[in-house]
């Protein structure tokens, strides 16, 4: 236990741990506070000057963000000298910007432009020419750089020097021609390189895959967990009417701190309406059938029929449990996206298993005592099936050997192919295969578990495709042969309006 | 392929233990290589040097941008050096630099330095690593050219 000091912020009385920094209790008080280059995830910088308060008994002003709280201090950032200190702090910062805020990418959520809305000194006083910098520069498949925006916080070299630790970014030259940049031919290329977009307070750091896609204040966020891996990143899925445009991280100190994976970042677009499976069919090698999904579990016939189960970490926990207790079989056939390099972890965020709910599949087949066996064991006892079931991974292109496990799928007799996403190999089978679209994390309710055995819940946020199901509704239906979800708590508590409109045309 | 001299990596492993971060050692490290590289340090240079001290490039690259005495380019025989900042600059030595360039000299590389710490004898300028020319003029410094290229 800390010792608890006591200070002054605003006029507010507050207590915080020894050795808490000023815009730590600011931040904790939620007094707004100027900063650019203060990061809670990074090391203190001190170089945008604007974190400036009075402290009473001190004659000079101090930056926030590198003093730290002493018992007693009465500190305040609303005195006129204060106020007039940011002014000129921003003034300076804004001698070498360019004003291209029309056709900047991050206009909307860039904190030059929310500073300057509240501190700002509207009456630009400088004569001087600009000094010109260069724009556009290309740094590595990901990102895009323009050194004029840039008011050298320093965040981004940061990042690379303390938590990706890979040094591809520094602040080159002196005085008002310093800029960032990589060093000849070394792109920033890291796993983690995105981060450095999200923490650049202005809009010198910028997507190539975001940028001028969409203006951000016309996009909806909402909270959710990756799916890409099992270390389950807090994350906030960025959305409109047209679909998901961007994943980025959401904090949590114990899972992902302030970052994640730029693989991660990807893991929307299966989401999408384009590509997704969009209704329910039953192929046969004379002809395809199309059918809404109430139709196809009502004609598939499961009495008196051997099935077999192949079950992946996509599901949530409440999924898996209402699968299994429902088709009440000894052993499951466990589908993994990779063998090989399922354990793999790279210390930091990503991992091999690129599934983010692994720990709840284990955990729901241990729970009833059942077996859990391999694909290979599969391919001995599929000639005995007559039906198998496969819920299939959420995202494809996370499983390499997804083809070759497909080709083993349709030996069987009769084949049930649930997935938010189809494949070609399915469409023109032996044997009888029927595909029914599942919905993905967007669109569902539920729990995961992460590879640490954290239970994180998601929520659905809307739907996306009309007929897709989950596995819970689609044990519902088989069950009862009624389609009213209501019935089912994780969905009866969501229902919400459809911002998805499918046959809505694109802007 | 640039190389360091067997006495030039023994001076480089010196300086890496001698301060308290490897990265106090870039600046000695680089003047080493800048000797050994006919006075200007190539982006083989920073390569070579941030695998022999284990450092990123860019922090070996930030270090040579920020400071003028590192060439960035090959020079010429006759590398003058003249201070541009404030005394010097007041004093006339952005003048004196412009009308250089106008010389046109074939055997001289001319670069507009940061402070050179002899604010008192504005304007200062210094011709390769030799002793300053202080309070220095437009005349002074062209005979002085003259006289060295002829010779």
């Amino acid at each position: 236990m800390k010792k608890m000091i006591k200070c002054t912020i605003n006029n507010y009385p507050v207590e915080v741990e020894e050795g808490t920094t000023i815009i730590q209790a600011f931040k904790k008080l939620e007094q707004e506070i100027a900063h650019y280059c203060w990061h809670p995830g990074l090391s203190i910088a001190g170089v945008c000057r604007l974190c400036m308060v009075e402290i009473e008994g001190n004659n000079k002003l101090q930056i926030a963000c590198n003093t730290v709280v002493q018992d007693g201090m009465v500190i305040t950032n609303q005195s006129q000298k204060v106020k007039d200190t940011v002014r000129w702090g921003l003034e300076f910062h804004l001698i070498n910007h360019p004003l291209d805020c029309p056709i900047c990418d991050q206009a909307g959520e860039c904190v030059l432009q929310e500073q300057y809305m509240k501190f700002g000194a509207y009456q630009p006083l400088m004569s001087e020419d600009k000094v010109k910098k260069r724009k556009v520069v290309d740094l590595g498949s990901k990102i895009v750089l323009d050194t004029e925006r840039c008011i050298l916080c320093a965040r981004c070299t940061r990042f690379t020097d303390e938590i990706s630790k890979t040094k591809e970014l520094g602040i080159f030259n002196r005085g008002d021609r310093s800029e960032i940049g990589i060093f000849k031919n070394k792109p920033l290329e890291n796993d983690y390189a995105l981060n450095t977009v999200d923490i650049c307070p202005v809009g010198a750091l910028t997507s190539k895959k975001f940028r001028f896609q969409q203006r951000v204040w016309y996009l909806k966020k909402a909270p959710s967990v990756c799916t890409g891996c099992s270390t389950g990143c807090n994350i906030d899925v960025y959305y409109n009417e047209e679909g998901l445009w961007r994943i980025r991280p959401r904090h949590n100190s114990s899972i992902n701190q302030y970052w994640m994976c730029d693989k991660g970042r990807e893991t929307f677009k299966h989401v999408n309406p384009s590509g997704r499976l969009k209704s329910s069919f039953r192929h046969t090698a004379e002809q395809t059938e199309k059918m809404t999904t109430f139709q196809a579990l009502q004609t598939l016939k499961l009495d008196s029929k051997k099935i077999g189960l192949v079950l992946t970490g996509s599901y949530t926990c409440e999924e898996y449990d209402a699968f299994l207790d429902f088709f009440q079989l000894h052993s499951i056939y466990h589908w993994k996206n990779n063998p090989k390099n399922f354990e793999d972890y790279d210390n930091f965020l990503i991992r091999g298993d690129k599934n983010p709910n692994t720990k709840g599949l284990l955990e729901s087949i241990n729970k009833r005592q059942l077996k859990l066996e391999d694909c290979t064991q599969l391919e001995q006892n599929i000639s005995h099936l007559d039906l198998l079931i496969v819920c299939a991974p959420e995202n494809h292109k996370l499983y390499p050997c997804l083809e070759e496990k497909i080709n083993l799928f349709l030996k069987s007799k009769e084949l049930v192919w649930i997935s938010p996403h189809s494949h070609t190999l399915l469409q023109k089978p032996i044997n009888t295969v029927w595909t029914i679209p599942s919905k993905t994390y967007f669109e569902k309710t539920g729990t995961f578990i992460n590879h640490h055995g954290t239970r994180q819940k998601i929520k659905a946020v809307a739907s996306i495709v009309d007929s897709a199901r989950s596995l819970e509704e689609i044990i519902h239906i088989l069950k009862t042969g009624q389609t009213d979800l209501t019935q089912i708590a994780s969905i009866r508590d969501k229902m919400k309006t459809n911002y998805f409109m499918e046959q809505k045309g694109s802007l | 392929m640039f190389k360091l001299s067997p006495e030039g990596i023994e001076f480089v492993k010196k300086e890496m233990v001698r301060y308290e971060t490897k990265l106090s050692a870039v600046i000695p490290c680089l003047y080493r290589v800048q000797d050994e590289n006919e006075g200007w340090i190539s982006p083989e240079c920073v390569a070579y040097l941030s695998r022999l001290m284990d450092l990123g490039e860019s922090e070996i690259y930030e270090v040579l941008t920020f400071y003028t005495m590192f060439n960035q380019k090959p020079v010429k025989p006759l590398h003058v050096q003249v201070c541009c900042n404030v005394s010097c600059a007041m004093q006339g030595s952005r003048k004196i630099l412009e009308e250089l360039k106008k010389q046109n000299n074939s055997n001289v590389t001319l670069s507009a330095v940061e402070c050179l710490g002899s604010c008192d004898t504005a304007p200062v300028l210094q011709i390769n690593r030799e002793p300053y020319m202080e309070k220095v003029s437009l005349e002074q410094i062209t005979k002085t050219l003259q006289e060295r290229t002829s010779s």
